[in-house]
């Protein structure tokens, strides 16, 4: 009897083992590669679009092959991968930026020179993610800092620009000067949520003050910050803040809400950002989108007194798509990334989200209903010299931290001195 | 023999009765029941620690490698490293004021409760319900309420007329910190005061009775007999809330970041930044620091709980 039952067991756990071996036999030819990608932005409803076309384009052109993309917001995105990477594990693709260079230096991404077909990527933004010979990302987004304004706030001020679109930093001040006079918030900035943008327009007068060399040299702890240049742009910005330039709740004021705020409620002259704003501000008005008649326009960053370079200006290299060094889809991972980075695709990155691309698109025409804000961009890019790479692509570790509390939030919140502000930013930066 | 019976035979003495009872259970059966626990318990409380402690004397680099730094980690935390004192210096003042306003106010919301105040029954469910919040929805309503242009703080002093006093609450290295401050003990005052309360009727009624017949009056009543005999309460209503503040991140990270210029940066704040935002996989300082800080608390946990030690039984 024992016997007969513990063969009856065997009989029926064999069953159930077979049923489960079985399936997962069917199910294994039957499809299944799948293909996993973590992805930042799923608030920006284009940039969405855009990664999820590139993925049914692949699934299409690979029978079998399933891409799963995961939304995250940014920062928690970068913790899970700080996580997941040294454990070994982690999806084949995923988001990055080009100051997250620790991701090199570890091993955890693969040079991408002979997976990816660089025939569709423009060598300068290449150019950003080669180091030491090799190329580690895609980038897809690029990006430079423009100091957009209302048109019709501007010329209620009494206000004209130069036909460059470049003011001086006297005429800037006295800008700054009138709005508030008049009661109208001069520009909309807010640190509460992110590392950057109170060094927009501190950073853009330091490229032009500096020059591109120097401004590395700066940002590389080559060069003080108590050179006199450097310290003659600080007091300029000291000046704009003493005028009120920014909001009174910068220090807490968030990205999303900085755009609201230009836009809408209370309305303000300026906005210093990168020209990606356009792929939050031209969605849809109920979606939290700007006017569709707000009368955006672009001028270009103050020139400065005596500077080394007032052409210069910053351009950057944002979304980029990286394949995990532990990916046991290399090729495939390598083909999503070609999928993004097609002619096609990057037209209409261009045509939906209204952004600069690494990728290569041949866009003569604009069309749409913002191709006159697209046209106004290209013009502001004539005769521009740029500076790939923002400060915090420079910075790192403790530079980075004094960075984002110093030029990023205490100067220009008016919290700090010059004095205070060079003294601090050369101990945690300088190595001279 | 049933399988059954062959089943609790190996995993219990009495074979015959396994469920008469249960202090009779074999060895078997203890593991059995205790094995899940204890395995949860060992993977996701015992070994972190034990691997931290580990981590805090290396080096931790890419793919695995290790590097034995002995003591190199400590000694620049303790002696080069000017924000880790600097969070230590914020933590300290948070902790001691929180744990203080916690405590004592919850003491005094559930005295108010206990007295049976007007409004007695709404005013325990209003004052309850922030503990019920998460840190994520009360930050983001602090940050709302301290906001510089549109915010309820600055908005009631304007319709004051103290416009003159409006800060940047959350902007100012000198307001930022007792802002978070009282974001924090909003949310967890009303936990102390359930607590409170809950000990306040466990009271025997003779004795407040006998003191009342006495014409003891409110204060006293409170000072020599209240007070007194909520003690064990109280030590241990310290204790949780000081372990508790001493390890605060969540609330000062959505609210503040540790900015503006380190003013709210706390030991955890610093911990997560030096792991996850330094451009650096090493996470062998972050876990120094989370040892030394590991270390401080347990010290001051030991000292807390033996100075206020009940050292004569009550008797009532």
């Amino acid at each position: 009897m024992h016997a007969s039952f513990a063969m009856r067991c065997a009989a029926a756990l064999g069953l159930v083992a077979s049923a489960f071996i079985g399936g997962a036999a069917t199910r294994a030819t039957a499809q299944d590669v799948t293909l996993e990608v973590w992805s930042h932005e799923a608030d920006e409803p284009a940039k969405v679009a855009f990664r999820e076309l590139a993925a049914k384009n692949l699934e299409k052109s690979r029978p079998g092959v399933k891409v799963k993309i995961t939304w995250y917001e940014k920062n928690p995105l970068f913790a899970a991968l700080k996580t997941a990477l040294p454990a070994g594990k982690g999806p084949d693709v995923f988001y990055l930026e080009p100051d997250q260079v620790e991701y090199i230096t570890a091993g955890y991404i693969i040079p991408l020179d002979d997976l990816v077909n660089w025939n569709n990527i423009e060598p300068w933004a290449r150019k950003v993610w080669t180091h030491n010979g090799k190329t580690y990302g895609i980038p897809q987004e690029a990006y430079t800092n423009e100091l957009f304004y209302n048109k019709d706030q501007l010329k209620q001020l009494g206000v004209t620009l130069p036909a460059n679109g470049q003011l001086t930093q006297a005429q800037f001040l006295d800008l700054i000067k009138k709005a508030r006079a008049a009661n109208v918030t001069p520009v909309s900035q807010g640190v509460g949520d992110r590392p950057y943008p109170g060094a927009y327009i501190v950073g853009e007068a330091l490229l032009r003050k500096l020059g591109p060399d120097d401004y590395q040299k700066l940002f590389t702890g080559k060069l003080t910050f108590a050179d006199p240049r450097v310290v003659e742009v600080l007091k300029w910005v000291k000046e704009l803040v003493e005028a009120g330039a920014y909001p009174k709740n910068f220090m807490t004021l968030k990205l999303g809400e900085s755009h609201y705020y230009f836009y809408s409620k209370p309305g303000s002259v300026m906005l210093p950002m990168g020209s990606w704003y356009t792929g939050r501000a031209f969605v849809p008005e109920e979606k939290g989108g700007q006017p569709a008649n707000f009368p955006i326009g672009i001028m270009q960053y103050p020139a400065m007194d005596g500077a080394a370079c007032n052409d210069c200006k910053t351009s950057a290299i944002g979304a980029s798509f990286a394949i995990n060094a532990a990916s046991k889809q290399k090729e495939l991972a390598a083909a999503f990334l070609n999928a993004m980075s097609t002619p096609e695709m990057g037209k209409m990155w261009i045509e939906t989200v209204y952004l600069q691309t690494g990728i290569k698109a041949d866009v003569k025409n604009f069309t749409g209903p913002h191709a006159a804000y697209f046209t106004e961009l290209m013009d502001r890019q004539k005769g521009a010299k740029y500076f790939i790479g923002s400060p915090r692509d420079m910075v790192t570790g403790e530079c980075k931290d004094t960075f984002i509390q110093v030029l990023n939030s205490g100067f220009p919140g008016g919290l700090l001195t010059v004095d205070q502000a060079v003294q601090m930013m050369n101990k945690s930066c300088y190595k001279g | 023999m049933s399988i059954s019976t062959r089943f609790w035979g190996f995993f219990g003495r009495n074979s015959a009765k396994p469920e008469t009872d249960a202090r009779c259970a074999g060895l078997g059966i203890l593991v059995a029941f205790l094995a899940p626990a204890l395995l949860f318990y060992a993977g996701f409380a015992i070994y972190p620690v034990i691997r931290t402690i580990y981590n805090s004397f290396h080096a931790i680099k890419p793919h695995g490698v290790v590097e034995f730094v002995g003591v190199s980690n400590f000694t620049t935390l303790l002696f080069a490293d000017a924000t880790f004192w600097k969070a230590v210096g914020n933590t300290a003042l948070f902790t001691i004021v929180a744990t203080i306003l916690d405590v004592f106010g919850g003491l005094l919301l559930a005295l108010c409760l206990f007295a049976r105040a007007p409004f007695a029954g709404l005013l325990r469910v209003v004052w309850f319900t922030p503990v019920l919040m998460s840190y994520v929805v009360v930050g983001v309503i602090w940050v709302w309420i301290y906001d510089y242009d549109w915010g309820l703080a600055n908005a009631i002093l304007r319709w004051l007329g103290l416009g003159a006093f409006e800060q940047s609450w959350l902007g100012h290295p000198s307001t930022a910190l007792w802002s978070v401050l009282g974001a924090h003990v909003w949310k967890w005052l009303g936990f102390n005061m359930i607590v409170f309360l809950a000990a306040l009727y466990a009271l025997p009624g003779e004795v407040l009775g006998a003191a009342e017949l006495d014409n003891c009056g409110w204060v006293a009543k409170l000072v020599y007999i209240i007070v007194p005999m909520l003690r064990a309460t109280i030590v241990n209503l310290l204790v949780l809330s000081f372990i508790g503040k001493m390890m605060v991140f969540d609330l000062i990270w959505i609210m503040t970041g540790g900015g503006p210029l380190w003013s709210t940066e706390t030991v955890s704040t610093y911990v997560y930044k030096r792991a996850f935002e330094w451009n650096t996989f090493d996470l062998g300082y972050p876990s120094a620091i989370a040892v030394l800080w590991f270390v401080i608390i347990l010290a001051f946990i030991a000292v807390m709980t033996q100075l206020l030690r009940q050292r004569d039984k009550l008797e009532f």
